[in-house]
């Protein structure tokens, strides 16, 4: 299964399907369900891997989570994740660079991270930290890098991405809901915000290789 | 005549059969016996092998410790590990040092001319017990061997003298009649401690290597400091990295040669007037590398504004720090994705960037502290740790939130979702807490803990759910 996208130019007199798809100026999308090059971590929710190409939470790449408010469960949705890949020989290092309040290292330690492998960077500026976010990133020792900030530009954001995928980690951005319709260059972006029920609403707004759409996630 | 052989057949014959059934089980005791004791007792003994040197001409001044410090160095080219016995001694491990010099024999005689080419009159001798090195070389008897069992045939004709005991012990010693350690050695050992005191017994086990010894390694009280001055003012930070490079180069040979790291450098900045501008490059780890070294003072000397033209720089170490064998596996544990392979970055380098730039304060981690309060049940850490199985086990009753407020905040009754779990301790220090924790949730968002003061009932907020 193949979905065809054609930019711009369409060959009047195309002889067949095969002839389009040679032309290199045609951008070929690939399957959602096709497997990605690089490992992806399982968010720990059946409905949320589900709609995800690959499966799971992609790495080296660049994950931007929009959030209505803090304490929607939004670090909820990544600590699986973060298990997982501590988990793995090699690179166990977590960084988290600015976060809002201190992170309660018995409740971390509860969901099974391992503590000493977990670092925090507290920036005096966004710059700095978007600085450190690049280092840590691009350095190939972290397994999962978080950042937390109110807002930043397009340009560092592609930087970020760049060095997530030199890096291999898993890069994750929380910013505020307002950056909604900003172009962004990360791989996935996804809205939290408040729902009806206990769970959190989330919102695929782009999903490279995928389809956005609200996602419904009940229990894991 | 043939009753007489007949009985001591007899007898013969009741000693053949009586040994096999008596006396097996009592030996394949004391086998069992020598098995558990020697056991522990037995592996330093296998493990470490002392030469002792003794220079009786060493004048009994106040410049003698100088002199046996000095000493000390060069013994450290032949081991890592080296010992003072006051007040003209040293004691060197050389086991490990055995096969890279070839033979026992080899290394005990360049150690031995070591001390000739200083032209100092030295006494010496290698066994496995650093006592019996020592009253070895103290009597004069140049002997080399890493045979635990001869050490009693050995130690046997030394006079006590040699010893160093407090003369009162030795006169008692002479009083008895005993002038050797092979006469003392003799003696039944619950008489020789009741008379002359539990010490004595134990030197004797050291000696003997039935008992470790522990020792205190030297580790040089010196600091690298070295300077270049430049021929012309420098105005640009960034020109005063081609400068540093041979000073960290010199820097890393110096902890080389030693075993030994940092954890700090200085680095002055010379100027024609006014105080010298002092940069601090601060490591994660005990180090000697010239490539993180380097990494640091790169990171400082680009964020450095200078105030004045700098005419020479200084680079000054902090204190020694050995490189353990610790301290190697932790950083072994430390390294990420097989980073030395790649030639990427390790997690002590890229820490140390961060903080080089960030702040020193800017980048930890944390630990838990058995305590049921949560403001107390962690705290931060500056040092990065090795892998350690020991954490403090976390009961999972009730969940607890990945954000922790620095103040509990007062808040009005929310609504709950659940709970309570009571927490109540901390009496015995001031600052008892006495609170039934809930789960709430603000309307239609955010999850919280919060929890109400069981004398005031207050609410407060403490924690969200993220």
């Amino acid at each position: 299964m193949c979905c065809v996208v054609v930019k711009t130019w369409m060959p009047r007199e195309a002889a067949s399907l095969a002839e389009i798809l040679a032309d290199a100026r045609v951008w070929k999308l690939k399957d959602a369900s096709a497997a990605p090059a690089r490992p992806v971590w399982s968010t720990g929710r059946s409905s949320l891997d589900a709609r995800l190409p690959g499966g799971g939470w992609p790495t080296a790449s660049l994950i931007e989570v929009l959030l209505e408010d803090t304490g929607l469960g939004e670090v909820q949705l990544f600590l699986p994740a973060l298990v997982a890949c501590q988990g793995r020989a090699g690179s166990p290092w977590l960084i988290w660079i600015a976060p809002p309040y201190e992170p309660y290292a018995p409740a971390l330690a509860q969901q099974g991270i391992q503590l000493n492998r977990l670092l925090v960077v507290r920036p005096p500026s966004a710059t700095e930290a978007l600085w450190a976010a690049e280092q840590a990133l691009s350095s190939g020792v972290c397994a999962a890098v978080f950042l937390w900030l109110k807002g930043t530009d397009d340009r560092w954001l592609r930087r970020l991405k760049l060095a997530a995928e030199a890096g291999g980690a898993l890069g994750v951005l929380f910013r505020p809901e307002r950056h909604r319709y900003e172009s962004s260059p990360a791989t996935l972006r996804l809205m939290v915000s408040k729902g009806e029920t206990e769970a959190p609403h989330l919102d695929l707004l782009k999903v490279q290789g995928g389809r956005p759409g609200p996602v419904d996630v009940g229990d894991p | 005549m043939r009753g007489r052989t007949a009985k001591s057949r007899t007898a013969d014959l009741f000693a053949a059969v009586s040994a096999p059934s008596m006396a097996a089980p009592a030996r394949a005791v004391t086998a069992t016996q020598l098995a558990t004791v020697s056991a522990p007792a037995a592996r330093p003994r296998a493990k470490q092998l002392w030469y002792a040197v003794v220079f009786p001409e060493l004048p009994a001044s106040a410049a003698a410790p100088v002199t046996l410090q000095r000493l000390c160095m060069h013994a450290q080219t032949f081991t890592s590990f080296v010992s003072i016995e006051a007040p003209n001694a040293l004691l060197l491990e050389i086991r490990g040092s055995v096969k890279l010099f070839g033979s026992l024999q080899k290394l005990h005689g360049d150690i031995d001319a070591c001390w000739r080419r200083l032209e100092l009159a030295a006494r010496s001798a290698t066994t496995p017990s650093t006592l019996a090195a020592l009253w070895l070389a103290r009597a004069g008897k140049a002997m080399h061997g890493d045979d635990a069992g001869t050490l009693p045939a050995q130690l046997s004709e030394v006079p006590l003298v040699c010893t160093a005991w407090e003369n009162e012990t030795l006169q008692t010693l002479r009083a008895m009649g005993v002038t050797k350690v092979g006469e003392l050695l003799r003696l039944p050992r619950a008489g020789l401690a009741r008379r002359l005191g539990s010490a004595v017994v134990q030197a004797l086990d050291i000696a003997l290597g039935s008992q470790p010894a522990p020792r205190r390694a030297f580790v040089p009280k010196e600091r690298f400091r070295a300077r270049s001055d430049f021929e012309t003012e420098v105005e640009h930070a960034a020109y005063l990295e081609k400068a540093l490079e041979p000073l960290i180069e010199r820097c890393a040979r110096f902890l080389r040669g030693r075993q030994a790291g940092v954890q700090r450098l200085l680095l002055k900045l010379r100027h024609r007037e006014g105080p010298a501008t002092e940069v601090t490059l601060g490591l994660a780890s005990i180090t000697s590398e010239r490539g993180r070294l380097m990494d640091v003072a790169v990171q400082k000397l680009t964020r450095l504004e200078l105030k004045a033209p700098v005419r020479g720089i200084e680079l000054i170490s902090g204190s020694l720090r050995p490189l353990s064998a610790a301290s190697l596996d932790a950083f072994a544990g430390l390294t990420g994705a097989a980073g030395a392979a790649e030639g990427r970055d390790t997690a002590p380098q890229l820490v140390e960037r961060l903080r080089a730039r960030l702040g020193e304060e800017a980048v930890y981690g944390f630990c838990l502290i058995p305590e049921h309060r949560p403001e107390a049940a962690w705290r931060r850490v500056r040092e990065l740790r090795a892998p350690s199985a020991s954490e403090p086990i976390i009961d999972a009753e009730m969940p607890r939130p990945v954000w922790l407020l620095q103040e509990p905040l007062p808040l009005s009754k929310p609504d709950i979702l659940q709970g309570p779990e009571r927490i109540e301790s901390g009496w015995w220090d001031g600052k008892g807490v006495a609170r039934d924790y809930y789960i709430a949730r603000r309307h239609h968002g955010a999850k919280l803990w919060v929890f109400q003061e069981r004398h005031s009932k207050r609410w407060y907020l403490h924690g969200v759910f993220a």
